[in-house]
């Protein structure tokens, strides 16, 4: 009887507080203002097993083809390259704006710091995850409600190769013509 | 009297100062922004970049490059049916002309 009666304080003070911080407006939604690093690892952890739990699973094709190449850059430089951006850039409106920021996907993994990478056939498999879902409650849209899964293979295999072009390179493969 | 009055005088501009010109400079800074950078054009492959010396074959972005110029130089080719044009044509003028139209393409904005 007094466990039940601890349990019930708990639960009506939890729920007090929460409700109170909810309504209070304490909470800062701003994308200027950072989350304290509490936060930040809090979100980054929960996004991070759940896009590898999500993930794993997932069957990798053959990302070597030229012509995924092809169909991957011209879709990334008119629907990515804003926010992720491309060689020779180093940001964009949406690159500072947004919080949580884009990665910066021309930065090879050793480049960019902020979590762990794994094989390659383990980071494939989370970009297409990612492409195909996006991100909630981040600017990642799910590319995969207008976009059949071989348009997001060619993305992932054109992202997997990214890092290592020129801007020459860069301009020929994702041109229209 | 009229000393002390220009003292703390100047000390005020000072501080508003201070405070002005790293607020105006930042958000200069901010509206200054090429409005070129918002627009997206649906470029050619700038093919003539290409240095075949440095590529390797093997690998899918030089198969991914080749592929794409070489369709590129097809289409221009295809555009032009000669077989329907009068063979008196002169081609040693097209050259001139060409330059003469990407000379008026550069110059037109
Ligand atoms: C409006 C901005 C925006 C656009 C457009 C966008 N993304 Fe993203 N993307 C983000 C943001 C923001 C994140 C990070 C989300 C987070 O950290 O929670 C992200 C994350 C990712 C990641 C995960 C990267 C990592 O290392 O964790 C991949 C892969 C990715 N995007 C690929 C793409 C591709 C491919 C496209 C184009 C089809 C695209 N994105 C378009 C904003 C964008
Ligand atoms: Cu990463």
């Amino acid at each position: 009887m007094r466990i039940l009666k601890l349990l019930l304080l708990v639960v009506v003070l939890g729920t007090g507080t929460a409700t109170t911080i909810m309504y209070s407006g304490i909470v800062n939604v701003a994308a200027d203002e950072p989350h304290s690093d509490f936060v930040y690892w809090l979100l980054e952890e929960t996004r991070e097993s759940s896009i590898k739990k999500a993930a794993q699973n997932i069957k990798v094709p053959d990302l070597e083809d030229p012509e995924m190449l092809l169909m991957g850059g011209t879709d990334y430089e008119f629907m990515c390259s804003s926010c992720h951006l491309k060689p020779g850039q180093s940001e964009s409106d949406m690159s500072i704006g947004l919080y949580p920021a884009p990665p910066n996907l021309t930065l090879s993994n050793e480049e960019h710091v902020g979590h762990e990478h794994e094989n390659d056939e383990q980071a494939s498999r989370k970009s297409f995850w990612v492409i195909k879902h996006g991100i909630k409650a981040s600017a990642m849209p799910a590319w995969g409600k207008t976009h059949d899964d071989e348009r997001i293979w060619a993305m992932v295999a054109f992202i997997k190769r990214l890092p290592t072009l020129t801007q020459e390179q860069y301009q020929i493969l994702t041109a229209v013509e | 009297m009229k000393t002390v009055l220009i003292k703390t005088l100047t000390k005020k501009v000072t501080k508003i100062a201070l405070v002005l010109i790293p607020a105006l400079t930042l958000s200069m800074t901010a509206t200054a922004h090429d409005p070129s950078m918002h627009v997206k054009k649906a470029e050619k492959a700038d093919c003539s970049k290409m240095d075949h010396s440095k590529m390797d074959m093997k690998d899918p972005v030089a198969m991914a490059m080749m592929k794409k110029c070489m369709k590129q130089a097809e289409k221009s080719k295809g555009q032009m049916d000669h077989s329907k044009m009068d063979k008196n044509m002169d081609h040693s003028t097209m050259k001139k002309i060409d330059d003469k139209i990407s000379e008026n393409e550069q110059h037109n904005h």
